[in-house]
Order: C-alpha cells, then structure tokens, then sequence
C-alpha cells in the first residue's frame, strides 16, 4: 500500500474551517428567562456535540475531496495463464507443396479428382494451428504471413474469430523471396507497447530456411530479449528439404542456382538453427514432417507456454474523492434532517406541527 | 387598558388617621362601633345614641364612638431582573405594568395610598412613586414604566428597598417571577415579614407547559447570558415540569413559614382573579 497522494494539496490549506461549527452554534437561539433551575440533560449535550461534530465532518470530507486524494497503484505481482502467440506462417511458394509422404496424386488433387492423398504443407499447418486455436481459448492469438515481405493479417487481440479468419485466408503464393528476418521483426512489433503479462511466443511454421543478413540478426536478437519473447519453429519438412539440424542452408527456392548458394553462404555464417539457438531466449524447434508430426509439435508447444507466468501488474491509481464526497452528501443529508427538526418559533408544538 | 378595578380585602386593621376604605385602630368617623362616650366628653350630638341614653338609668347622654375608616398603604415591589423582560405568550414586563397600573387605579378608588418601586441590583429611579394618595399614578405607570428596561441578575435593590417602605404596616405587592435562590426568597420575604406581603408570581406559558415538545434550539439565558442547547423531547419537558414543581413548592412553603400565600399569574393579568385571591385569603 503506497501512500496517500492529493492532486491539489494546496486545498488542505481550507481544513481548518472543519472547526467552524466548533465556533458558531447555527441553532436558532431563543431567550429564556432563567436556565439556572433547567434539568441536567446528558443526551442534548451528546446531541449538540454529535451535531457538531457531523458538521466539521462534512466540511472535512468536503475539502479532502476537492484535493482528490488518491494512491498509487503500485505493481501487483500476478501470474498469467495462457500465452500471447504471434503465429508467423510461411505462405512462400513451397508450402503448397505436399507433405511428405502425402506428396503424390497432386494433379488429380488440384483437379479435384481426389484429395486423400495429398496435403500441402500449408493446409497441414493451417488445420493443425486452427485446431491449436481452438483447444486454447486463454490464449491471444496474432498473425504474421510473410514471402517476399511480411503482412500483419491480425493483430495481438483476443479476437479469436479474426485470428482465425486470418489463419484461413493464408494461401500460399511463390513470390521467389522469402523476408524471414522482416517477418519476424514485425511479429515482435505485436508485442510492442504490451503489458507483459502472460508468456510470449512466436510460432514461426515455415519450410525452409531463409538468409537473415548479419546486422538483422543483431537486431532481431536485441528484439527477442527486449519483448521477451520464445521462440518455436516448426519446421515443416517437405520430400526435397533436408533436415535444418544438418544442413547449412535449406532454401525455399526451386532453383537454386550456383550464385545463389554462393551469396547464401557468404552471408550466412550459420544455419537459422544456429542463429536462433543464440538469440539467449528459449527457443525449440521441431521438425515436421508428416500431420501426425505436426500434431506433436503443436502439442509440445502448448505444453511448453502452458507454464504460468509470473509478471509484475503496475495497477492504476486509486481515486478516493468520490468515497468522500459520498460521505459528504450522506452527512449533509443527516444534517439537513437535523436542520428540519429545528425550533423555528419558540411556541407550542401544535404551532410548529401545522407549520 | 380596560378599567376594572380589585377589590382587595385585609384581615388586619390598619393603624394611621388618614381616613380610607379600611376598618382602622384609631378613633374616628367610622363604621364599626368602639365604645359608648358621654355627650360631655364628646361633644358630638350628630352622634347621639338614643337607645343607649333613654336604657341609662342616670338620663346621661351618650354618643357613639366609632373606629376611623383607615386609608392604607398599598405598595408595589416590581422585580426588574433581566429574566422580567421575558416575551413569550405574553410581555412579562407589560404584564408587571399592568398589574401596577391596575393596583394604582384600585387604590385610588379606594383612597389608600400607592407607591411603586421598580428594582434589580439596586432602586431605579425612573420606575419609583413615593406612597402617597395619587390620583394619576395609573396613568403614569403605563406611561413610563415602559422606559425602564428590565436587566441584570441580581435583586439586591429589592431587598435594600425594604429599609425604605413605609414603617407602618402596608400591602405590597410584590410582583416577580421569582426565579430567585431560595436565600434571596427567604431573605425578601423574612424584610417584608411586617407587611402584608402578596407575592405575585408571574409566569409563562410557553417557559414550561406549553413549551414545544420537540426539536432543537438553543436558549440563552436573560439573567446570566448563557446559551444551552436542548433537544426538546418527552422526557426532558417531563422533568422541566417537575424542577418548576418543586420551585413553586418551594415557594408556597417559604410563603407559609411568613403567613404569605403567592398569587399566580399563569400568562396574561386579569384583575378579576385578584379580587377572587382576595375573597379566598383567609389569614
């Protein structure tokens, strides 16, 4: 509990006038010819100063509340179920390539012909992570497609009927470059300006890897530990890929030509495995290759942001004028009825009664 | 003010050889007879008794002798404490002015004499009418007794204008609303003791018994000019009622030890239920 703070303290300088009903008696006053034989009367005593008393109050509970007092917040420490998933979907030109193993009886799929054989990676992954919307409705979802450059398809909301609507939107398109280090670098921008208050993730479904230049790689670093932020790749194998824990590059592009693999090597002195392993935030990643596969991965990864998160609240301040203007209007009401049951004339009571 | 005169009455025979309404000591031009004298020792024959003379077995004459028709005198004590400034129902000191006015006419008519004296911590002045036969002195009441502003808690004048009363015995008045200690009461009434004292009581109605029963105010006391706050309620007035009790007992017993008996004047003045006291009084 912090301490009391007021907006305008110089208000307090009017306190004193709490005494003011110490001073005057505002009670009509009457003459009487001798009070010497009046009977002793404990109860108007009591009377008079509990009067007294409910008028200094008022005057009190006035003048506090015009300098509004209020407290700090603070910070709270809480613990946030659930986590902020930044989903960054790879839509490059290769996901619509089949799952491996589900790769053949492409044509007669895209005719139309038949479909229970082949998957693309992309509707593979779009099954699965709808279904991992689903399961986790504690969870914030926000969307990131990139190829050639990034999109921000959905924003870091609760609005799960977006995120999902984004989701499904996700097509693949080959575009001959894929801007993995700009689309992460904008799912990392979701994050900006929140709170932080649950686990952070970005959920990075590509196929390949993709050449992040060596400054990017600095930024992007600084950038994780800035938000905090996991890292989980799902690494969606297709038939040519080769696995990302062994190979130096994995390019998406169907052609590799030999200048190509050269500038690649030349600017990448090691794989994205290698690159995301020393971003010094916790990062997985898994290697897919099949819809059951995809299924493990998702569910490693609920299991690993199903941890709570402790995380200091900074709550808001507290605004204390209302409870004393409350109390002020409840006094002034009491005194008010007093006030009504003053003596008004000092006659019989039936005068006063049909008065 | 209307004219309606009291009646009043005395058990005793006043002395002096001003001749009034009163049934006297001395000897003189009367009613009530005295004794039987020789028309030789006084020679009056207006006065002859013939059915004493022709029963005398010596023919001697004989003439009545009678007792003098006394005047007396009536004087006024009027209490001008502060708390004699009351307005309530009534205007405690119009009141005292009229009982005044009404005695001095009373008098007149009577033949006694009148005197008024209006005191608080001492005599004042203006309010002061030397005993004597006065045949305006009602008129003069009401017309400056006005000017005199009653103030001040203390009686003491009171009691030094005792010394200053006619030493024979006389009928006062004396008109106040005692709400004096029982010292001050005793006092007063132990330096009047020759006289034949009349306390005239004066109250208010709205002092006490018709007081409001409820509600808040604060009354300020006209002798000593501190304030109170009441809360007037059932029980309070309940008690009030019981602490003017006991004061006007105190009163009337205090009134008995001196052979007094107090006349109430319970609001406004009617001369009337004087003359009634007056029939009433037995000692």
């Amino acid at each position: 509990m912090s301490h009391l703070h007021f907006l305008k303290p110089e208000l307090l300088w009017l306190l004193p006038l709490a005494l003011l009903p110490l001073l005057s008696h505002g009670v009509k006053q009457f003459s009487y010819p001798s009070l010497a034989d009046w009977p002793k009367d404990l109860a108007s005593l009591n009377v008079r100063w509990a009067i007294r008393l409910l008028a200094a109050l008022v005057i009190f509970s006035l003048v506090i509340a015009a300098a509004a007092p209020f407290t700090e917040g603070g910070t709270e420490s809480r613990v946030g179920l659930g986590a902020e998933i930044v989903v960054v979907l790879d839509r490059s030109g290769s996901m619509s390539e089949g799952l491996k193993g589900r790769d053949y009886n492409r044509q007669s799929a895209e005719a139309g012909e038949s479909d229970t054989h082949f998957l693309s990676k992309i509707e593979a992954a779009r099954a699965v992570l709808l279904k991992f919307m689903q399961q986790r409705p504690a969870d914030t979802f926000g969307m990131v497609v990139f190829n050639a450059s990034p999109i921000s398809v959905a924003p870091l909301s609760s609005d799960r009927a977006l995120a999902e609507a984004a989701l499904l939107s996700a097509q693949s398109q080959s575009t001959g470059f894929t801007a993995l280090g700009r689309a992460l670098a904008l799912a990392l921008d979701h994050f900006e300006d929140r709170p932080y208050t649950a686990s952070r993730l970005i959920l990075l479904v590509s196929d390949g890897d993709a050449v992040i230049e060596g400054e990017d790689q600095e930024v992007l670093k600084q950038a994780f530990i800035r938000q905090r932020a996991q890292l989980m790749w799902i690494y969606v194998r297709g038939e040519r890929e080769q696995s990302i824990l062994d190979t130096v590059i994995a390019g998406d592009n169907e052609i590799i030509t030999a200048q190509d693999t050269a500038y690649a090597t030349q600017q990448q002195t090691a794989s994205m495995h290698q690159v995301f392993s020393q971003l010094g935030m916790p990062y997985q990643a898994f290697e897919v290759d099949s819809e059951q596969g995809l299924n493990n991965a998702i569910q490693a990864v609920s299991n690993a942001t199903n941890k709570p998160t402790r995380y200091e609240y900074r709550l808001p301040r507290k605004h204390y004028a209302h409870y004393f203007y409350g109390i002020a209007i409840v006094l002034m009401g009491l005194l008010f009825w007093i006030k009504q049951q003053e003596i008004v004339v000092w006659q019989p009571s039936s005068f006063s009664k049909s008065r | 003010m209307k004219q309606q005169w009291i009646d009043y009455r005395i058990q005793w025979k006043p002395t002096g050889h001003q001749s009034g309404a009163m049934r006297g000591l001395s000897a003189g031009i009367g009613d009530h007879l005295r004794a039987l004298a020789l028309l030789r020792d006084y020679p009056d024959p207006r006065r002859l008794d013939l059915r004493a003379s022709l029963r005398d077995p010596f023919e001697r004459l004989f003439v009545r002798d009678t007792y003098l028709n006394t005047a007396l005198k009536l004087i006024v004590l009027v209490d001008a404490t502060a708390s004699m400034g009351y307005v309530g129902a009534v205007n405690r000191w119009q009141v005292a002015q009229e009982i005044a006015a009404q005695l001095a006419l009373s008098a007149y008519r009577s033949g006694d004499a009148f005197g008024l004296y209006v005191a608080n911590q001492a005599l004042i002045r203006e309010g002061t009418l030397p005993p004597r036969l006065n045949r305006s002195a009602w008129l003069w009441i009401q017309q400056h007794l006005h000017r005199v502003k009653p103030q001040g808690n203390r009686m003491d004048g009171l009691i030094k204008v005792t010394s200053q009363l006619p030493r024979k015995r006389s009928l006062v008045f004396l008109v106040s609303d005692f709400r004096w200690s029982e010292s001050d009461t005793n006092m007063m009434f132990k330096k009047l003791n020759h006289h034949d004292v009349i306390p005239i009581v004066l109250e208010d109605p709205f002092e006490v018994s018709q007081a409001p029963k409820q509600g808040m105010a604060i009354l300020q006391d006209a002798e000593t000019g501190q304030s109170k706050f009441v809360w007037m309620r059932a029980g309070l007035i309940q008690s009030l009622q019981n602490k003017r009790l006991q004061h006007t007992q105190m009163l009337h017993q205090l009134s008995r030890r001196y052979g007094y008996k107090p006349f109430l004047v319970h609001g406004s003045f009617n001369p009337m239920a004087l003359t009634h006291y007056f029939m009433e009084r037995q000692t």
